[in-house]
């Protein structure tokens, strides 16, 4: 017959045991705090763009993906979110002599509202660059849907962010769109965009 | 430390009344991988179409599945033994509060694992997930574990692997659960979703299971135990981070279809491994207590 080693229920753990236990509970708190680092530095991972004909520089995050089609400088697109992709857009457009930054929000507005479903502006509001330079922002409200009708997506409710300012005769709109439901969110990062933009 | 004489635990533990635990655990992994691979192979072999209730049904009948299984296997025959293992329910249910309370949000709005986990290369997904999920999860576990039965229920060292296994049954419920509640996938993924949840939970715990064996029945070094832990972060993060990539089939003109019979075979491999892997450690550590015991005491095992 074979026999087991045991130990008595009752026992009291040893001081090795009391340690280890310890040790295991200072390494969940120690990975954990690992894991939070990781996140946030991939979270917050950063590539650097630079458009030397615009004048116009940016660190956007390094996850999102980077278009430079012909209306805009560039365009900045997170393809992981479900739904409307957030997106940070910056175009660059010339402005005459008495050219007022209003006038150049209105016009935007005008385009807008032929495309995009259901467009409205929400309001002006004005906006300090981290320059301390001078800025206007328009916030604006849409309803984005699938383009493809087999999709038969859920339509979805965004909102949008412009920051117009005007140097050397030209002005230089960055633009935030984002579905309202993370809106709050996406803002934090694009007013980290911001703070990075040279132009 | 007090070292009492008992009969073996290989072949005469169930007659001294403690039911061996090695046997139950291979008997409840192979009777879902059984019932989950006939439901994914019967779903690639015959056009199979059910409504959207009926498909439903059956997706949640499949989450129940494991529970069921390891109450009629692990559960059941403790109430015919002389010395059952009375906290099973109890840690499999706090472990599962546990999983809705803490883990499961912690992963998901904590974490936020999905927004930068999924697109980062192999190594950063496995560093990622054993670092954050991998860690709450069996963070998570043994906690549960070392206040609900460190040292109080640990008689014999069959008692961790029950106890764990009690642990990662209640915890993969809860996450599988949440998973088909939310997506209703068709019933041949749920039945996948459900055996890797099952296989991540039970492959990390039994790691936790054999620190605690050399921890508390052979006094080992401080760190083994906290090795140990980090052992079933890694088996956790590692098959997180592998799992949906094998399940994905390649991009191609046609779109990306699935590939279940793929990962079914990877998470039978899983399993076959981290079984393996953990009973052989676990016998090795026992064998080796047996013959440190023999010498001390110069018996001849009795």
């Amino acid at each position: 017959m074979a026999f087991e080693t045991g130990r008595s229920p009752a026992i009291q753990i040893t001081p090795r045991q009391r340690w280890s236990i310890a040790f295991s509970h200072l390494l969940i708190v120690v990975v954990l705090l690992l894991g939070v680092n990781q996140r946030d530095s991939l979270l917050n991972q950063t590539s650097v763009y630079t458009n030397i004909s615009a004048g116009v520089s940016a660190s956007y995050p390094a996850r999102w993906l980077l278009d430079e089609s012909a209306d805009n400088v560039f365009r900045i697109r997170d393809m992981s979110h479900l739904g409307f992709k957030t997106t940070i857009e910056v175009r660059s457009l010339p402005v005459g002599v008495d050219g007022a930054e209003r006038n150049l929000l209105d016009h935007l507005s005008l385009q807008r509202s032929q495309v995009l479903i259901d467009y409205s502006v929400l309001g002006y509001d004005n906006f300090r660059m981290p320059d301390d330079s001078h800025a206007i922002s328009m916030a604006y409200t849409f309803v984005s849907r699938d383009a493809s009708p087999f999709l038969e997506g859920v339509s979805s409710i965004v909102n949008g962010l412009d920051i117009l300012t005007i140097r050397r005769g030209q002005a230089l709109v960055a633009s935030l769109r984002a579905e309202s439901s993370i809106y709050r969110r996406e803002l934090a990062t694009f007013r980290r965009f911001i703070e990075n933009l040279e132009f | 430390m007090i070292r009492i004489r008992q009969i073996g635990q290989t072949d005469a533990a169930e007659s001294f009344g403690i039911l061996p635990v090695w046997r139950r655990l291979s008997l409840l992994f192979i009777a879902l991988a059984a019932i989950c691979g006939g439901v994914i192979v019967a779903e690639e072999a015959l056009p199979l179409a059910f409504s959207a209730d009926i498909n439903r049904a059956l997706s949640l009948m499949l989450t129940a599945l494991p529970v069921v299984l390891w109450l009629l296997v692990s559960v059941l025959p403790e109430f015919r033994v002389e010395r059952p293992r009375r906290r099973l329910i109890g840690v499999a249910v706090v472990s599962g509060l546990t999983a809705s309370a803490i883990g499961l949000p912690l992963a998901e709005s904590f974490f936020v694992l999905d927004q930068w986990l999924p697109l980062q290369s192999v190594f950063q997904r496995i560093i990622g997930f054993t670092l954050t999920a991998g860690m709450t999860d069996a963070g998570l576990r043994f906690v549960v574990l070392r206040y609900l039965i460190y040292p109080q229920a640990l008689r014999v060292r069959g008692d961790a692997v029950a106890y764990t296994l009690a642990a990662a049954i209640g915890y993969s419920f809860y996450l599988s659960l949440v998973l088909i509640w939310r997506l209703e996938p068709t019933w041949n993924n749920a039945a996948i979703f459900v055996l890797s949840s099952f296989t991540i939970q039970v492959a990390s715990s039994l790691f936790i299971a054999l620190g605690i064996v050399e921890s508390y029945f052979s006094d080992a070094f401080p760190l083994v135990l906290p090795a140990n832990l980090l052992a079933a972060a890694l088996v956790n993060g590692v098959l997180q981070a592998l799992l949906p990539g094998l399940l994905s089939g390649p991009l191609s003109q046609a779109g990306a279809a699935d590939r279940p019979l793929f990962g079914l075979m990877f998470l039978l491999a899983a399993a076959l491994a981290s079984v393996g892997a953990s009973y052989f450690l676990y016998s090795n550590s026992e064998r080796l207590e047996r013959e440190a015991y023999m010498r001390r005491e110069g018996a001849h095992g009795i």
